[in-house]
């Protein structure tokens, strides 16, 4: 039934983000992008593709991070066009998609008011898509409790933050662990709500969301490897989703090192390769990279099927993967380092 | 001035974004009781009175021993840095990642070449 | 006098001596200095570029990192080392404390954010190298500068003022010599005479005493004279 109706409400939205899709640069794009010398000629180049002209106004000595904020300028306009079209249940699902960005933005400002800084200048840091809009009254904030009690009880984020923390919490706690503790409640959270969303969307981003909570899982792990985090923080740390929850999950937490890691994770055949190379040997992809090819894999994949939601999640992390590889291509552009500049990972 | 050498423990970096988060991610960043920091992010919007009077301040400060500074904000308070000849703090000339290293504009290096005479 | 201007001579060649011992040091620190600078633009290169292989991992960390900032990890304490009485310092690295970023990137990149620390590790001890070589090349070159000047000054103003004035003594003496001289030979001129004089006088005499001898002679001689008739 579904089919039938999808195209009334979100029909004209999976167009557009299927349109922009088809812009995301592919391996011809790429391989001409490699070749530049400069970052001039990378900015022709550019302007070629779908990106056109939105360095046309930069001045010349161009950096690199000026290419990575036009270009998350360009994406973020066309995830709000997106947004201000849709309605129920997608809008939400939207939503969703921008509560990561907000963690790591309520994150920053955390960090910013502990530390006593100008909160104006905090905003302009903060990721455009995590954008709420109690922000602006962050700047009547002036210590944590305040904070709390003001604006983060008003933001989407409340509820995460309720479950897990108190006020007293943020002044002590480290910050990576309050900013993975959120995370996990948001994973948690987004993973019920799509559960809850009709058939194929919730087949999809179940599938999504349970490598990312299992990539965050073995990351955690092996990041936390030998640092002061007990075992039993690391435990709170971990999605309670996922492939590997909860049993792989208890022998991650008994690990000490790499190894082990490896040997728990390996009863999955998808993340047996991921460790064929990538823990011993530093000089071929890493971990990380052979993650981020998953994903990208998986994003692509729901493509591949219609009248469903997850294709905004997918359009969302591959355009922010190209524009990771872009800024990876300008950085080996200007500095010199041409013999790295093929780790990027191909989207098409 | 041997006593207070000993005083001297930190470096004190004045540099663009990435060069002052990869040298603060290397450990130098200190703050100390007074909520003075020992770094400076310069950016396009930070002005060159800032830079200038930062520099003065680390230059004065007594428990900074190496003064880094990014090269090419060396050369915006250039005539600041050629003229401070104190061997305490010594001021170190670095690249940043958008400016490669000009050995012709190093303070130091200037002067290396006029005793040299080339 | 003498043992002051043998004690300046020393003290020139030791100083000039010093400062060729200083200047000696003194280019191989230049020599080094070219060296550590061009080393330190590579080493710069790799550590910025190992921070842009985090960004493209774990996104942007560096406020958090600038906020994280409390208390230095990596501090600097100077030793010194002496070369013909200079000081000069060598700054040595050391770890203080635990790591602050541990836990930054737990959930994503970690392992970048601690490759990329490490290696900036080492680039900062680069750049502490190169620091003290160049806090050397600072005192040194003052102290070069101040040592030629010593060498400098002894050369040309304290010998000289020394070696006139041991001129103008000798020159003095001479002349006291000469005086004392001429007026000896004065002395003796005046001594003379009244020699003289008192010469002339015995000569007078003696003239006299001679006339008596002569007439003698003639005396003697007179017996050729006409015969004596009694």
């Amino acid at each position: 039934m579904e089919f039938l109706y999808f195209n009334v409400n979100d029909g004209f939205l999976e167009g557009i983000v299927r349109g922009y899709k088809s812009a995301i640069l592919n391996q011809t794009n790429y391989l001409n992008l490699t070749q530049c010398e400069t970052l001039e000629d990378l900015k022709l180049q550019l302007s070629a593709t779908d990106y056109g002209n939105f360095l046309s106004n930069e001045p010349s000595p161009l950096a690199t991070s000026t290419i990575a904020e036009k270009a998350t300028e360009k994406l973020v306009s066309e995830f709000k066009y997106v947004r201000s079209n849709a309605v129920e249940p997608l809008s939400t699902f939207l939503d969703y998609l921008t509560y990561a960005y907000m963690i790591d933005n309520v994150i920053l400002l955390i960090t910013g008011t502990l530390h006593e800084r100008d909160t104006h200048e905090l905003i302009e840091r903060c990721h455009p898509l995590g954008v709420f809009d109690s922000m602006a009254a962050l700047c009547v904030a002036t210590n944590v409790a305040e904070l709390y009690d003001t604006v983060l009880i008003e933001t989407p984020l409340a509820p995460y933050f309720k479950n897990c923390l108190s006020a007293n919490d943020l002044d002590e706690m480290n910050i990576e662990i309050i900013r993975n503790t959120l995370y996990k409640a948001y994973l948690e959270d987004f993973y019920r709500y799509c559960k809850q969303l009709d058939g194929t969307t919730g087949e999809i981003m179940s599938e999504i969301l349970e490598f990312e909570a299992d990539r965050r899982t073995i990351n955690i792990t092996i990041n936390s490897l030998n640092t002061e985090l007990s075992r039993d923080d690391r435990r709170k740390l971990f999605p309670a989703l996922g492939r590997l929850y909860p049993d792989v999950q208890d022998k991650l937490l008994r690990a000490d090192d790499a190894e082990q890691v490896k040997t728990a994770v390996e009863i999955w055949v998808e993340y047996r390769q991921f460790f064929e190379t990538s823990v011993t040997s530093a000089e071929t992809k890493t971990l990380e990279d052979r993650f981020f090819e998953y994903e990208v894999h998986l994003n692509k994949l729901t493509f591949q099927q219609q009248f469903h939601y997850a294709i905004f999640y997918a359009f969302l992390k591959l355009k922010e993967q190209e524009i990771r590889n872009v800024l990876w291509i300008a950085e080996c552009i200007s500095q010199g380092q041409k013999d790295r500049i093929n780790n990027y990972i191909p989207i098409f | 001035m041997a006593i207070q050498q000993k005083d001297r423990n930190f470096l004190a970096v004045i540099g663009d974004e990435d060069s002052v988060t990869g040298l603060l991610l290397a450990g130098i960043g200190h703050v100390n009781s007074q909520q003075k920091k020992n770094f400076l992010v310069v950016d396009a919007k930070t002005p060159l009175s800032k830079i200038e009077e930062t520099f003065l301040e680390f230059t004065k400060r007594k428990d900074i021993a190496i003064i880094l500074i990014n090269q090419h904000l060396a050369d915006l308070i250039r005539p600041l840095v050629d003229d401070y000849d104190q061997a305490y703090p010594t001021v170190l000339e670095i690249p940043s990642k958008d400016h490669p290293y000009d050995p012709e504009k190093d303070s130091v290096l200037k002067r290396v070449q006029r005793i040299f005479g080339e | 006098m003498k043992a002051k201007l043998k004690g300046a001579q020393t003290g020139h060649s030791l100083l000039k001596r010093k400062s060729e011992a200083l200047t000696k040091r003194f280019r191989v620190i230049v020599q080094k200095i070219d060296e550590a600078k061009k080393k330190m633009g590579k080493i710069m290169q790799t550590a910025s570029f190992s921070l842009a292989e985090v960004n493209y991992i774990t996104g942007d960390i560096s406020y958090q990192v600038q906020e994280n900032a409390k208390n230095a990890q990596l501090r600097v304490r100077t030793k010194q080392e002496n070369v013909s009485g200079v000081m000069l310092p060598a700054f040595e690295n050391y770890m203080e404390g635990g790591n602050a970023f541990e836990l930054t990137g737990l959930g994503r990149g970690g392992q970048q954010v601690q490759k990329c620390k490490e290696t900036y590790i080492k680039a900062v001890e680069t750049l502490v190298e190169l620091a003290s070589l160049q806090t050397a090349f600072v005192i040194l070159d003052e102290v070069i500068k101040v040592t030629n000047r010593r060498v400098n000054a002894i050369e040309h103003v304290i010998i000289p003022k020394i070696e006139n004035t041991i001129k103008y003594i000798i020159s003095e003496l001479d002349e006291q010599d000469r005086e004392e001289f001429f007026r000896l030979k004065k002395v003796q001129a005046n001594k003379k005479k009244t020699q003289a004089a008192s010469d002339k006088e015995k000569a007078d005499l003696d003239v006299s005493d001679q006339d008596g001898i002569g007439k003698t002679v003639d005396i003697l001689r007179v017996a050729d004279d006409e015969d004596i008739i009694f």
